[in-house]
């Protein structure tokens, strides 16, 4: 009876070592396998204004660009339509960043921290200000918001010739709307990584598998955020800021917004706060609509108008 | 939600009077400081009432009202929100001065969305919460409990207030108005 006890215990024991440390089953035609990588010169080339408007034109230097950076476990084709639009419109350009630990395998991921994933967007800033451009913006689409919201936290665009002028984010993640991503220091060891089913049109563009100490980054990330929201943030006087809030949202909680509203201040003597809209969609990131399952002509009409608004504030 | 409110002031203040002459009783009232995990401190007021006739004081009934307006939001931009929690907890070893608990919890959660742009949001809700810990009973009339809780309804932003988190730590500190020798015969 004793020994059965034993092995029992032994055997919950070695279950419990196992499971902490799975390795999940990678497909070569996944992006997680590393076959697919975002990461190589031709992408950079194709995706980075500083790549592939290296010597710019003063007309050029003068046009605004938009940094895009994308959200958790996605790629640059997070912004694509915004870009389509932009090379339509030409008044405009956007630098989509590839986050650093993104679009690579699942073993750069897994290893990858908040501040690496950031990284690319405050290199894209550096070598836009180098070359001379004096208008830049910045977007941020879900993880990309908080990315951004640290970068004016400390104060990085400081010692550059151009401050950005603008910062549009598209349903930026402060709060999880999946609250147990709060007990991920708990639960992730066990877990080890979990899995996401993805619409055939988005294969290969984001990661499937996310490992649980990305998961922590990610959670580190948004509490950091929401701590320094709380504390205040100071907006420099002439930075524009707008969010869009889809109302129905099951990533990141439309209370999101509400605590960038708050977080966020310009100096009280100007009676100015930052735009806020919360958009009729059911869509996490609704400005992407291309590889969708089902896309209703009301979510192309909101891209649309998103993308129009955009422009007009960069016209100004 | 108000009916079960009434009902147990009802229980806790009426109680004592049909009970006086036979029952010891026990009544503290006091601060709640709680820190949900990922997010606010919430402080406010308890209270915590038994007799022997709650099963020889092995259940305690209690109340309790704490917010981030006496929290983070007093010093911070955090969300203004308050619960109200109603509940009863078993303890373990009811006559020592060390004690284990586990309880459940009720209420309700209301948050302060502030501004019309934010009207759209969910922002009340019924709570429910399981609850464990410790109480240490002092020579002199206090206590001190520290406790861990589960919130079974959380808020995802669509079906519930997106700042209901799920993990919650208390320690509320009480001082026996009406300590277990007052109405001992």
């Amino acid at each position: 009876m004793k020994k059965n006890i034993i092995n029992f215990v032994l055997l919950v024991i070695s279950a419990l070592v196992v499971s902490c440390n799975p390795t999940p089953d990678i497909s070569d035609n996944m992006l997680d396998s590393g076959q697919v990588s975002y990461a190589i010169p031709d992408s950079l080339q194709k995706h980075l204004v500083s790549e592939y408007l290296s010597s710019p034109t003063s007309i050029q230097k003068n046009t605004p660009v938009i940094i895009a950076a994308h959200g958790y476990t996605a790629t640059t084709f997070e912004w694509d339509e915004l870009r389509h639009y932009a090379d339509s419109a030409k008044t405009f350009y956007v630098s989509q960043v590839l986050l650093g630990g993104h679009g690579r395998s699942y073993a750069d991921f897994k290893k990858a921290t908040w501040e690496d994933w950031q990284s690319s967007v405050k290199e894209e800033y550096r070598k836009l200000d180098s070359l001379g451009f004096t208008k830049i913006y910045l977007a941020g689409s879900s993880t990309g918001a908080p990315l951004i919201i640290n970068l004016l936290k400390s104060n990085f665009f400081a010692g550059y010739n151009a401050r950005p002028k603008g910062i549009f984010l598209v349903d930026p993640i402060i709060v999880s709307s999946n609250k147990t991503l709060t007990m991920v220091g708990l639960l992730g060891p066990v877990l080890g990584y979990t899995t996401v089913e993805l619409p055939t049109g988005e294969q290969g563009k984001w990661y499937v598998y996310r490992p649980q100490e990305t998961l922590k980054e990610l959670m580190k990330l948004i509490d950091l955020t929401r701590r320094d929201l709380e504390k205040g943030i100071n907006l420099p006087d002439n930075l524009y800021v707008k969010v869009y809030k889809s109302k129905i949202d099951d990533v990141a909680d439309p209370v999101s917004a509400l605590l960038i509203y708050k977080g966020l201040k310009y100096d009280w003597t100007l009676y100015k706060s930052i735009d806020v809209e919360m958009v009729d969609s059911k869509l996490h990131v609704f400005t992407r609509l291309d590889g969708r399952d089902v896309v209703a002509a009301h979510d192309r009409m909101l891209q649309y108008k998103a993308f129009k608004e955009m422009e007009a504030k960069m016209k100004e | 939600m108000k009916k079960i409110l009434v009902l147990l002031v009802a229980v806790m203040l009426l109680s004592p009077v049909a009970k006086a002459q036979t029952a010891s009783t026990e009544l503290g009232v006091g601060l709640r400081f709680q820190k949900t995990e990922k997010l606010y401190w919430e402080n406010g007021v308890g209270l915590d009432y038994t007799s022997d006739f709650l099963l020889k004081k092995h259940i305690h009934l209690k109340m309790s009202y704490a917010s981030s307006r006496f929290g983070s939001a007093m010093i911070g931009n955090a969300v203004r929100q308050d619960n109200i929690l109603v509940g009863a907890d078993w303890r373990f070893r009811p006559q020592k001065p060390l004690q284990i608990f586990a309880g459940l919890n009720t209420g309700f959660f209301h948050a302060d969305m502030e501004n019309s742009t934010f009207a759209v949001l969910p922002h009340n809700s019924l709570l429910l919460s399981g609850e464990a810990g410790l109480f240490y009973k002092f020579k002199f009339p206090l206590a001190a409990s520290f406790s861990a809780g589960y919130n079974l309804i959380t808020g995802n932003g669509v079906a519930g207030p997106g700042t209901l988190f799920p993990v919650f730590y208390q320690l509320s500190v009480l001082y026996y108005i009406k300590p277990e020798a007052s109405s001992k015969r």
